[in-house]
């Protein structure tokens, strides 16, 4: 009863502002077991699949994605899901749901999060996770894990560690990230320049790259500021001890701290005679593009960019060799272990497909293709890159070799931030930009907007 | 029961399951659900009407109804007006009718959400065309951020969907159609100009159409939400903020269910007086033929 009223009362609000047209995930009613965990599942695994076998019925499983079209892993998501089906396709029935971009994953999932029904694997980016947690549907996935000591390995201790909440762990990440920022050596040669040490010689050289008539950054404010925020994160993370665990603390309450005050500073300066004049409003492709054409000299940005540097048909002919990759100033790099999936079923058969699912998708093979085919770091030094893939993609190996060298690793935002305060960012860097919002004012909203977060 | 009113009752029946299984039962638990404390995982608490104080004392919701308010006024004159006069001159059916009502007719045929993209390039400050044009005629590194710039960015958005009425002049024209040439050949005879037939004897003919189709881009802005959310999310500040967009913010990014149910009741409350009014304005259902 109480899960009807839960889905009434979603429907009620999709009603009412005629918001979304969100078909349902396919999911449809099924019967639940109340009460399976994953350790039960586990140690019926072999059960169940010979049953469904001998029953010849397959089981079918859920999985949306956005990986899909012009993505940067649609690639390595379609090899991995090619060679799932080839190697349990008779057994297991793979129903993926494809959505068009991050966004609209992260906004269907809330909504089915809302109404108990999200599909069988979810990836808990963008605050899903809390929302599968809260409503009961995910999955407690360590004694699966703790019971498979060649699938721990391939995950490895960090990760999971990383991500443990009170004792349970209810997502496994798929890779790491490492973050740094991509400058464009010619540019900088040009403006007689090196990667800056500290944030007052970064700021030198945005200035020193505008008087030869470079645009030094590429920045954005459009959907969740992704390039802006990764500086301003390390500007923060960077501020001493203070601000580095600011920085790797989730859901913080507060946002006016002198830390925060000085990267919005800088921020606000960047945004008014560092950047492009379409930053201010810009989605993560203009800022991308303007990289990529050498119309700016930096881009902050993750691994999964380098295979456009050498793409004709995204970037400058010969961009890739001209490309190079920095720590931030005072030695920061962004170091955080993607959220990765969660297993969201109860019924007994579903939750074995889904775990063999999850063991696939998160272990050695699926890392392995994600860093290959999509610049994706893996979760653990057992997987070692290639030499042919070293030698076509050495920003890759220069950049897992100044993460060793970093002094400061911190999260991103939308790792530690409310889905509530990512949101400030679209609406406030313009104000920010213009003067009309002084950084003191910036910081006070996200205050608010993480206390808005329920 | 007479046998007439019992095929009355079996017709109107899908109606009426459709209305209370998709609208009614929604309606009922938007309105319940406004008075509680509820978020996704947490238990419901009634709280009576502190969220419609809440929200009457929230800047943003205020500016959220204001921002709606305009650009229903807008919509329900501008909008409409630009509907009218496009259907007027296409009834003319001269060379041009075809040609003119398909090209009219596009942005409608285009998904909001697309249609926002194209927006996003027409104005960017680098590259769209409307800072290009402006160059062109000789305003040398003439750069303007039009959604971003609170100088500019309401105006911008709303030019995103104000003059393009093709639905409105569609019906219109259909009205037209219908009315008997012999009322158009009286005017003529009486020595009437084409204008003078266009404001005496059609556009009195075409009141209740014109308040339909008034009542429909009204309520529109109700609904608005992907154009403003791929353009603006709402911004700079709260400057393009409208109800749908704050519904959507409070309820996906605040996890705020409760409050987003209570600004839906204001807005269902917001069309209804909409349509209301409208319908008063225009009397419609009354004939004066």
């Amino acid at each position: 009863m109480k899960k009807i009223v839960g889905k009434l009362i979603a429907a009620s609000l999709i009603a009412s502002t005629a918001m979304f047209t969100v078909a349902g995930c396919g999911k449809g009613a099924e019967p639940k077991t109340e009460g399976a965990s994953a350790e039960t599942a586990a140690t019926d695994t072999a059960k169940h699949t010979e049953a469904d076998t001998a029953s010849g019925e397959k089981v079918k499983i859920y999985y949306p994605t956005y990986r899909v079209g012009a993505h940067a892993s649609a690639a390595a998501e379609k090899e991995i899901l090619d060679e799932f089906n080839k190697q349990f396709g008779d057994k297991i029935e793979l129903v993926v749901e494809e959505l068009p971009s991050d966004q609209a994953y992260v906004e269907k999932m809330k909504v089915l999060a809302a109404s108990n029904d999200l599909p069988d694997i979810v990836e808990g980016k963008n605050g899903i996770i809390d929302l599968a947690i809260q409503n009961g549907q995910a999955a407690d996935l360590l004694s699966y894990v703790e019971k498979d000591s060649a699938y721990k390995a391939e995950i490895g201790e960090d990760a999971i560690k990383a991500s443990m909440r009170d004792g349970k762990l209810y997502n496994i990440p798929y890779a790491s990230q490492l973050i740094g920022y991509f400058y464009n050596k010619d540019l900088f040669a040009n403006a007689g320049i090196q990667p800056a040490k500290t944030w007052d010689e970064f700021m030198s050289n945005c200035e020193k790259l505008k008087a030869k008539g470079i645009v030094p950054l590429a920045l954005m404010t459009g959907e969740n500021a992704w390039t802006t925020n990764l500086i301003l994160a390390s500007i923060i993370g960077t501020d001493g001890e203070e601000g580095n665990k600011f920085m790797n603390t989730k859901n913080s309450d507060s946002y006016e701290n002198s830390s925060v005050i000085k990267g919005l500073t800088m921020i606000q300066k960047m945004l008014k005679e560092y950047t492009t004049s379409d930053a201010i409003g810009a989605i993560y492709a203009n800022a991308a593009n303007n990289f990529l054409q050498e119309n700016t000299a930096i881009i902050a940005n993750g691994p999964w960019m380098t295979p456009d540097f050498s793409d004709p048909e995204k970037s400058k002919p010969g961009l890739d060799k001209k490309v190079g990759v920095a720590l931030f100033p005072e030695d920061g790099i962004v170091s955080q272990f993607e959220v990765g999936f969660m297993v969201c079923t109860k019924d007994q058969a579903k939750m074995d497909a889904a775990l063999t699912f999850l063991k696939f998708r998160t272990g050695a093979y699926a890392q392995k293709v994600m860093l290959e085919k999509g610049g994706a770091l893996p979760l653990t030094a057992n997987i070692e890159m290639s030499e042919e893939y070293k030698s076509e993609n050495p920003l890759i190996g220069d950049l897992i070799k100044l993460g060793g060298a970093a002094k400061y690793k911190y999260s991103n935002l939308d790792n530690t931030a409310f889905s509530s305060v990512i949101d400030t960012f679209a609406v406030n860097y313009p104000e920010l930009a213009l003067g009309s919002l002084t950084p003191e004012d910036m910081a006070k909203k996200m205050t608010e907007a993480a206390a808005k977060n329920k | 029961m007479s046998h007439n009113k019992k095929w009355i009752v079996l017709f109107l029946l899908p109606a009426i399951i459709l209305f209370s299984f998709v609208y009614a039962i929604s309606l009922i638990v938007l309105i319940g659900t406004s008075f509680t404390d509820w978020s996704i995982g947490s238990s419901i608490h009634f709280v009576g009407i502190k969220n419609y104080i809440d929200l009457l004392r929230t800047p943003d919701f205020i500016k959220s109804i204001l921002n709606t308010l305009i650009w229903i006024v807008l919509q329900s004159t501008i909008h409409i007006g630009i509907g009218v006069i496009f259907a007027l001159i296409l009834a003319r059916k001269k060379w041009y009718f075809k040609m003119a009502r398909t090209a009219f007719m596009i942005p409608n045929i285009i998904s909001s959400a697309a249609l926002g993209m194209l927006f996003l390039c027409v104005f960017n400050p680098q590259f769209g065309a409307v800072n290009n044009l402006i160059r062109l005629f000789g305003v040398k590194n003439f750069s303007h951020n039009w959604f971003m710039d609170p100088r500019t960015s309401f105006i911008t958005v709303t030019l995103t969907w104000l003059p393009f009425a093709a639905v409105v002049a569609i019906l219109i024209l259909a009205e037209m159609a219908s009315v008997d040439e012999g009322i158009y050949e009286a005017a003529k005879v009486d020595g009437a100009s084409e204008f003078q037939t266009n404001i005496y004897v059609t556009l009195p003919m075409m009141k209740n159409i014109i308040g339909t189709a008034t009542v429909l881009a009204a309520t529109s802005m109700l609904q608005k939400l992907d154009i403003i959310m791929i353009t603006t999310s709402g911004g700079p500040g709260n400057r393009t903020l409208n109800m749908p967009m704050f519904i959507y913010k409070t309820a996906l990014s605040q996890n705020n269910f409760s409050l987003a149910n209570t600004a839906g009741v204001y807005l269902i409350a917001l069309g209804l007086i909409s349509v209301v009014l409208i319908n008063k304005i225009y009397g419609m259902g009354k004939s004066d033929v």
